[in-house]
């Protein structure tokens, strides 16, 4: 717990003071657009990952030389056909799964070369999530799947937290409901407070939108960004959406497992 | 992950109902384990304190000696109560000048305290039933067998004789517990005090005496007393318990004692297995949950270590409530089965309670853990994509675990390497077997389907594309099913087994010394009067001297196995001849000799001529009487001693004692109130023996039948954890299945369709598994029958009619009762809920 919180301390401390080489990645020659990293805070950069599983055709690769990186507070857009590697390179980049190649570094961790404990941790201490199935725990109410990340974390006022939260999503009367007594839509909003309990500085969010009718998907988003403005997050959204693609400040496009765009 | 946070996550868990079978299967194992043991372990102390009758005492040291004061010591200093007896035959005479009369009797000299186990009967009249008292003769008067009474001429006050001593009648001895021994050996008892036994002059150096020191206490000072004397009891002194005491007690014992434990171990198995299976569901029902916590941050220690702890919560809860449940359970058992124990039930001690815990947790850890404890392993990409197939506990560390555990349990509960193997063995083969078996059913059904209609055919499709489950599933109802029958058969072969060896006209008393001239008159009156079995043994006594020309005592260095019996092959037997085999007997060695041959040969007790290095072919020499006679073994027998009829250890062909003077007997049956004929018989014939073994006979009935309402009592409590099974593993593939049906519905199926498809696809599956069950519950049956319990079998065809009959009606049940909410509601909601 206390090395931990040194950890993050440390971290803070370092972007405070600018002084970035502890975080930065030693940059290949051609990653075509990446930015000047002395100058910029980058949160998130991930180098030439390259994802293959082996199936019973042999090898499939799924993706294939995918540069990525996003600087503190700044909303990015993933877009692509279905099947294009979009949700695998999220996974890859959150540190939910390993890369065959290549190299992740998410807030000052290179969280490939880290094992599935110590990336736990970082996911802990640094990322939220929001999905497309929601991925609220049954057995748990709303308020109690939003205090999961702070108790997880051990933090005091949990329930105080989690309950400014739901409110903060309009969500305030529907605390002890389970989840199946909730809309597709008051799911993705009970979703995204547990995201925003969890004090990110990355969020990841995997086709939000995409199991709900047009106009709840839109308070959603409209949700999602808010609560991103205010808390100066990163956004790493996937999305088929086009015009929800243009709200981000950048979209980069994968076809086919590598980057077009 | 903190512990606070860990039993936060068990609490909402229960709360919502997901730990609900986990805890009923873990409450169910202790429960059973608890209220078993509780039982068995009162009813084992009263059975054993009931069988310490028969010895007069906890336990004796028993010599032809006279006991040293040193082990008296030994004993005062364990804090334990003692008595000595003195035994020894002699000649009572009647002291009627005018009609003198004698017989010989076997008198038994006791302390002050005596008897320290049992009672002592007498009564004021010979024949009579008595009643208990708990004083000894005073010195100078003596209590006497009724038989003594007519064969003498003899009546309350008046005087007899033993040797130098003159002793008063004051009471007509009807029992005294350590009667037992070799019943043979007894003539009529007379009871006096040892104190007055110098006065006798009878007992000198070298006459036939039996010493006893009689002990009482706790089994610890009595166990901490026999090591210490241990050393200095041999050769002369034999230290004897209960289960010496007496072969068909013993036996008794013993198979209730292995039934309890097979009993108690098959529930605490099937609640075994039902832990393991609701575990797993409810491991499978947490991968998403894992893999949602992961994305939060936390680590596959902190899963592993949340999971382990919501484990303990839920053991220590689960066997708490087990506890409970099993004290409640066995109390009740008690205050059912309380009116017919004639004995008071001694307080249980705290191993149950123990035995019940320490079930709880090791059933917990061997059951539940693995499937639990791979659930760190979870990939958190599950959340992105659904296929993300959890690393399910691996199949060796779920089974090894499951079989380590069971075999921990069966080894503890045994402590015999034997048992434990055997289940080992058993359990893989069955499961195998079963498994196999199940494999081919669904084949076989599914081609039977294609002709079926379309509920059926929809059932057996169903059945065979999800065939892996269903052969799990097969299988477990199979052994479940299979342990049920298993038991049923068991049971009845034991109690029929007994109820056969002694029925309720089984012989009671034995009629001795009958002289070869009243015969014919003795045979008369007990035809008249009895239903014995119309024949009479000639019976003569005499000792082996040496075999195959090997003194006797020499063979014996060289050959005998130790036996609790404990017997010498050179002491004075009973013999008989005959030139058929008697009934009760079976020959296990050699043949039977031709009626009319004039060959010398001799029939052994199998067990006999094994205790004493004995086989077909050995030539014995005997002394008879004074007379050498020799003889070859011709064949072994197997005898049931339980039978009471007449039983010898060797029988001669008929011409092989050439005129012996012999005396004859035989056994038959009186009912209590016809004991009167005693009088006349011994009237008639003054010189024939009777021995009157009716309370002996009584008091082992009484042991079968309260060993009989503890089996049934076992039986009930697996059955019930048998069931949990069956709701565990239908629980276990119950969303797979209703999602098949739910789809079906949308897709146009009718609720009957549905329903119909459900009750055929469980009673399909309880057939198929009634099926493998009846084959194992026949192997099983035949190696338990003639392996451990050592009885007959006969193979059970109405098996295969009620093995799968009740395979279907169980498991259609208890599907259906699961089921039932979920073929009502609407298709919509059911897929909403299994998401
Ligand atoms: N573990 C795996 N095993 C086999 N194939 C995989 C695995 N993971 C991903 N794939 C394949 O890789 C490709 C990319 O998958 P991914 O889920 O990343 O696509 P996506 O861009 O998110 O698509 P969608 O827009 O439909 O969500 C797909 O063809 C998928 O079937
Ligand atoms: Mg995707």
């Amino acid at each position: 717990m206390a090395a931990r919180q040194d950890a993050g301390d440390a971290a803070t401390a370092g972007r405070r003071n600018g002084n970035l080489t502890r975080f930065a990645p030693p940059l290949g020659a051609a990653a075509p657009d990446v930015k000047d990293v002395s100058t910029n805070s980058c949160i998130l950069q991930a180098q030439r990952l390259r994802k293959s599983v082996p199936t019973a055709e042999g090898e499939l690769v799924i993706l294939d030389g995918v540069d990525f990186d996003a600087a503190a507070g700044e909303s990015v857009a993933v877009m692509g056909a279905s099947g294009s590697g979009k949700t695998t390179l999220l996974g890859i980049l959150a540190g939910l799964d390993l890369p065959t190649d290549g190299s992740v570094w998410l807030d000052g961790d290179e969280i490939s070369a880290l094992s599935e404990e110590a990336r736990a941790r970082v996911r802990g201490r640094c990322v939220g999530f929001v999905f497309q199935t929601f991925q609220l725990i049954e057995s748990l109410s709303a308020l109690e799947n939003v205090m999961l990340p702070s108790e997880l974390r051990g933090d005091r006022g949990a329930k105080e937290d989690a309950r400014a939260f739901l409110e903060r999503v309009g969500l305030g009367q529907r605390l002890t409901h389970y989840p199946r007594q909730l809309s597709g839509g008051e799911q993705q909003r009970v979703a995204i407070a547990r995201a925003f309990a969890s004090r990110p500085k990355v969020l990841f969010a995997d086709e939000p939108t995409g199991n709900l009718d047009t106009g709840t998907g839109k308070r959603v988003v409209e949700l999602l960004f808010d609560l991103n403005r205010d808390s100066n997050a990163t956004l790493v959204l996937v999305t088929h959406d086009a015009t929800l693609a243009e709200r981000c400040d950048r979209t980069i496009a994968l076809d086919g497992g590598r980057r077009v765009a | 992950m903190s512990p606070t946070f860990a039993l936060r996550l068990a609490a909402r868990d229960g709360r919502s109902g997901e730990l609900r079978l986990l805890l009923a299967s873990i409450v169910v194992a202790v429960a059973s384990v608890t209220a078993v043991a509780l039982f068995a372990d009162r009813l084992q102390q009263a059975l054993l304190a009931e069988s310490t009758t028969f010895l007069g005492a906890d336990r004796i040291i028993g010599s032809s000696r006279p006991v040293p004061d040193a082990f008296r010591d030994a004993a005062t200093a364990r804090g334990l109560t003692q008595t000595d007896t003195v035994a020894f035959p002699s000649m009572l005479f009647t002291s009627d000048a005018a009609d003198a009369r004698n017989q010989l009797v076997s008198v038994k000299a006791v302390g002050e305290g005596y008897p320290l186990r049992g009672v002592v009967r007498v009564a004021e009249e010979p024949f009579a039933l008595g009643r208990v008292v708990d004083t000894v003769p005073e010195q100078g008067e003596a209590w006497l067998d009724s038989r003594l009474f007519p064969a003498l001429g003899l009546s309350l006050g008046d005087t007899v004789a033993i040797g130098r001593l003159q002793l008063r009648i004051s009471a007509v001895l009807v029992s005294e517990p350590d009667r037992g021994g070799s019943v043979f050996d007894l003539g009529p008892r007379v009871l006096m005090r040892v104190e007055d036994v110098p006065a006798s002059g009878i007992v000198q150096p070298g006459s036939r005496v039996s010493y006893r020191l009689l002990l009482a206490g706790d089994t610890a000072a009595l166990d901490g007393l026999h090591a210490e004397l241990e050393p200095a009891l041999a050769p002369s002194y034999r230290w004897r318990g209960v289960k010496d005491s007496n072969r068909s007690i013993g036996d008794a014992l013993e198979r209730a004692e292995s039934f309890l434990l097979l009993g108690g171990l098959l529930a605490v198995l099937l609640a075994g297995v039902a832990i393991a299976l609701s575990a797993h569901r409810y491991a499978r029902r947490h991968y998403d949950h894992v893999g949602v916590l992961k994305t939060l941050g936390a680590t596959p220690a902190d899963v592993f270590w949340g999971f382990l702890g919501a484990l303990g919560a839920v053991g220590a809860v689960g066997v708490a409530a087990g506890l409970a449940l099993g004290a409640i359970v066995h109390f009740g058992i008690v205050a059912i089965l309380g009116a017919y124990l004639p004995v008071a039930l001694p307080a249980p001690g705290w191993r149950p309670l123990a035995l019940g815990t320490s079930t709880g947790f090791i059933c917990l850890l061997a059951f539940a853990l693995p499937p639990l404890a791979a659930l760190r392993n979870i990939s958190p990409m599950r959340v992105l994509r659904r296929d993300f197939q959890a690393s399910a506990a691996s199949q060796a560390a779920t089974y090894g675990s499951a079989a380590a555990g069971a075999l921990g349990l069966l080894f503890w509960y045994s402590d015999g390497i034997w048992l434990t193997l055997w289940a080992l063995v058993g359990s893989l083969g069955v499961s195998a077997a079963f498994a196999i078996m199940g494999l081919g059913l669904l084949r076989g059904g599914r081609v039977a389907g294609m002709q079926a209609g379309s509920a059926w055919r929809l059932a057996l499709s169903a059945l065979q594309r999800r065939h892996r489950e269903s052969v799990a599933q097969i299988t477990i109802f199979g052994l479940a099913i299979m342990l049920l029958l298993v038991l049923l058969l068991v049971r009845t072969a034991l109690l029929d087994e007994w109820r056969a060896q002694l029925p309720a006209d089984a012989p009671n008393h034995f009629v001795m010394n009958v002289a070869e001239d009243e015969v014919a008159a003795v045979q008369a009156l007990l035809a008249e009067h009895t239903n014995y079995n119309g024949r009479l043994f000639p019976m003569i006594r005499g000792r082996v001297t040496a075999v195959n020309d090997i003194a006797a005592d020499e063979w014996e260095r060289q050959h005998a196995v130790p036996s609790m019996d404990g017997g010498h092959l050179r002491s004075e037997r009973n013999l008989t001849w005959s030139d058929a085999l008697p009934p009760n007997n079976t020959l296990t060695a050699g043949d039977w000799w031709p009626v009319d041959t004039q060959e010398a040969l001799i029939s052994l007790e199998d067990e006999y001529a094994l205790e004493h290095g004995l086989d077909v072919g050995d030539e014995l020499s005997f002394d008879i009487g004074g007379l050498a006679v020799q003889a070859r073994v011709a064949n072994l027998r197997e005898v049931e001693w339980d039978s009471l009829q007449p039983n010898f250890f060797i029988i001669f062909s008929a011409a092989a004692l050439p005129d012996f003077g012999a005396t004859h007997m035989t056994s038959f049956h009186l009912e209590p109130g016809a004991k009167r004929f005693l009088n006349q018989l011994l009237s008639e014939h003054p010189t024939i023996t009777v021995i009157e073994i009716d309370a002996i006979v009584r008091q082992v009935r009484s042991i079968v039948e309260r060993v009989t309402q503890a089996i049934e009592l076992v039986l009930a409590l697996v059955l019930g954890a048998g069931a949990l099974v069956l709701i565990a593993s239908i629980q276990a593939s119950h969303e797979a299945r209703m999602r098949e049906h739910a789809l079906v519905r949308t897709l146009g199926g009718t609720m009957r369709l549905i329903a119909g498809a459900l009750t055929s696809e469980f009673a399909a599956l309880g057939a198929f598994a009634g099926v493998v069950a009846a084959v194992g519950a026949e192997v099983t049956t035949y190696i338990l029958q003639t392996q451990v319990f050592r009885l007959g079998y006969a193979p059970q065809p109405w098996l295969w009619l009620v093995g799968p009959a009740v395979g279907a009606a169980l498991i259609t049940l208890v599907g259906g009762i699961g089921a039932r909410r979920l073929v009502r509601s609407p298709p919509a909601l059911v897929l909403r809920e299994l998401r």
